[in-house]
């Protein structure tokens, strides 16, 4: 049984800031074959609500890291281009994370083809190349996408430092493994949390941009989510659909520290409205990098790599 | 995947479903509207402008150690540079063109300077003596902003570990310490007492904290066990060093009071079991020659900057091309056999037999 990893205290005030960084892929390797089918025990629906993060990201987060690469040649500046960089590997390497849970999914005789199938249409078709636009309109196309991403990744931030902040899932005896990748990627989110913002406004500064960005993908975002758990729930062979989520359910499971509240989560998305908004006014960096010194999967990959 | 036949519903019901033929229809419309009014950027802003590199002039320079000196750059006009946080470092263009990282080692109080210490390495690629044989007061130069690759998140307890001029980002970090009041220790390795740069600044800070350890006094090289039984319970280590230490304080960190390791990751170790071979940029394109001690990608990425890359350790996948012709050597740890066979090929790695042509789809 692998240990589980406390999340080291919150750092002096004075340090939690932390400007140009270094970005960098760590090449994590996980171990699923010992993964219990409810790896929060006896709280399906709370596992389940998290794993629709399995669902959503491996195509998602090939979709940033493409929408990423066809936005380097509009690049401007140094700095900015090393950082899109970086946050390319890293978004690459959670795609193949999440990926091989998603694999371990099917094993366990839990199919969750039919939903990805849907992802991946959304993804590739539906924000996908669209035939017979003009140079002009390709490179709208391509500032647009960058605005998704970077209100998407105000929620994955948002999530990261909830997964880093949730003693509950400790409390719960979640599986170690689950926590690390949870809490590995939840880390990488907060480190690279001002990358796609950044972008976005290095290409647009308009604050209609980032309007329509938060307001187009965040309450897709939550309906996907909604959607995501309902259909893990109907497909979960144990469970044979006696369970229906609720927001009732999600409330309470919420309060116990199993899951982040809906309230919150609500209100963190209407902060990015804020037009004196930067995504640094959200989590810690120090305590983010202070897991990653800390988390089995980065210190392995350091080891090796 | 199948791009034109919507994806069957949720549940198996014999529908399209509803969410996805209405998002289907929407992007249809929404792709092509971007770039009218109001769904454009505006045309009127300036676009934004790329950070210009610093200015620097060498203000002091002094010999701290034997074979390390000490410069202190100041902006010529005499005004603030940059903020900077310890961990971080300078990347410096020298005369000769050739660009080098060098850790801060001063105090980020200080706004008017930045300090760095330099060791000359007989067999290094000549960057350092450079530094040594070069820069003198007056001597100007320019640089990139600082990064930080190896931040201090100041936790509780800590432990830094310096291999010789390794100390140069943990002095910061000693300082930032001691000014929060943490627990903190610092074990200064090298070879003899004249080889430690910085060690009366350290002392100075606290000098009960700050452990000398010279291989002449204790009988050789350290091991990971000796240097962390340094650590205060559930300490974080920073280490900065020569590889080896760095190995071996990562090996014994699991039986270690200590509990979490940071260090600076340098990206791709040196090219040393390379051939040179050559790479053509599509099947009419120019043909680039490989050196024996870089990668295709380094080489491609002179021809092509806009190509993309991130991890240069063959495992994230980034720089992903498609190979049209010729025969590869594969050293990635990402792409699978089918992958491969189907001409997948990682330039940040992989290489080919010497005389070989690569013709790659880009």
């Amino acid at each position: 049984m692998p240990r589980s990893t406390p999340v080291p205290a919150l750092a002096a005030p004075a340090a939690r800031v932390h400007e140009s960084l270094v970005l960098e892929p760590r090449d994590v390797r996980f171990d699923w074959a010992r993964l219990p089918l409810h790896w929060i025990p006896d709280e399906p629906m709370a596992t389940h609500v998290i794993n629709v993060l399995h669902l959503l990201l491996p195509e998602g987060e090939r979709w940033f890291v493409k929408v990423f690469k066809e936005a380097l040649p509009l690049i401007r500046d140094e700095q900015l281009r090393e950082e899109v960089l970086g946050f390319i590997g890293q978004e690459a390497i959670h795609a193949e994370a999440h990926q091989e849970v998603l694999d371990h999914l099917l094993g366990q005789g839990l199919d969750p083809r039919p939903y990805v199938r849907q992802v991946s249409w959304l993804f590739q078709r539906v924000l996908g190349d669209k035939p017979g636009l003009t140079p002009a309109q390709r490179r709208e196309n391509v500032i647009e996408r960058v605005a998704f991403v970077a209100a998407i990744e105000h929620f994955t931030a948002f999530l990261g430092n909830w997964a880093l902040n949730s003693p509950g899932l400790d409390r719960a005896k979640a599986d170690p493994t689950m926590l690390d990748l949870l809490r590995w990627h939840g880390a990488e989110e907060v480190e690279h949390r001002s990358v796609a913002f950044d972008l976005m406004v290095h290409l647009d500064p308009g604050y209609l941009r980032r309007v329509r960005g938060m307001a187009l993908s965040g309450p897709l975002l939550v309906h996907l989510w909604v959607r995501g758990a309902r259909f893990l729930l109907a497909a979960d062979p144990t469970l044979q659909g006696r369970l229906k989520p609720s927001w009732r359910e999600a409330g309470r499971i919420a309060r116990r520290g199993l899951l982040p509240d809906p309230i919150r989560s609500i209100r963190s998305g209407l902060r990015y409205l804020r037009p004196g908004y930067h995504p640094t006014q959200e989590g810690s960096s120090s305590q983010a990098l202070g897991y990653l010194a800390t988390s089995p999967a980065a210190r392995a990959a350091a080891a090796h790599g | 995947m199948d791009l034109s036949t919507p994806p069957p519903d949720l549940y198996g019901r014999p529908r399209t479903d509803t969410l996805i033929r209405r998002l289907t229809a929407f992007g249809d419309r929404y792709s092509p509207a971007l770039g009218g009014p109001l769904l454009r950027r505006n045309p009127r802003r300036p676009l934004s402008r790329p950070t210009p590199p610093l200015q620097l002039a060498v203000a002091a320079r002094r010999q701290l150690a034997s074979e390390v000196v000490e410069l202190t750059f100041a902006d010529p006009s005499g005004g603030p540079l940059p903020p900077w946080q310890p961990g971080a470092h300078l990347r410096l263009a020298l005369p000769s063109g050739r660009e080098r990282h060098y850790s801060l080692s001063g105090d980020p109080a200080d706004r008017l300077r930045y300090r760095i210490a330099v060791r000359r390495l007989p067999g290094g690629g000549g960057g350092s003596a450079e530094v040594h044989d070069t820069l003198h007061p007056g001597a100007r130069l320019t640089a990139r902003r600082p990064r930080n690759g190896f931040a201090f998140c100041a936790e509780p307890a800590v432990l830094l570990l310096a291999g010789g001029i390794g100390i140069t980002p943990l002095l910061p970090m000693a300082r930032e310490a001691q000014r929060h009041g943490l627990d903190w220790r610092l074990v200064h390795v090298g070879r003899s007492a004249d080889t430690l740069p910085y060690a009366d600044e350290l002392r100075a800070l606290d000098a009960h904290r700050v452990v000398p350890r010279t291989d002449d006094e204790h009988g050789g090289v350290p091991t990971g066990a000796e240097l962390l039984a340094h650590a205060p319970r559930g300490a974080a280590v920073y280490c900065c060093g020569p590889a080896p230490m760095l190995a071996a304080v990562q090996r014994a960190l699991d039986a270690s009071p200590a509990a979490s390791l940071h260090f600076e990751r340098f990206g791709a170790a040196p090219i040393t079991d390379g051939e040179p071979f050559a790479v053509r940029i599509g099947a009419d394109g120019p043909t680039l020659d490989v050196p024996a001690d870089r990668s295709a990608l380094d080489v491609l990425r002179e021809a092509r900057p806009d190509l993309p890359y991130s991890c240069h350790q063959g495992f994230c996948g980034t720089c992903e091309v498609r190979l049209l012709a010729g025969r590869p050597d594969h050293r990635d740890r990402r792409l699978t056999p089918e992958q491969r066979a189907a001409g997948a090929l990682l330039p940040c790695v992989s290489r080919a037999a010497e005389g070989e042509t690569l013709v790659l789809d880009i």
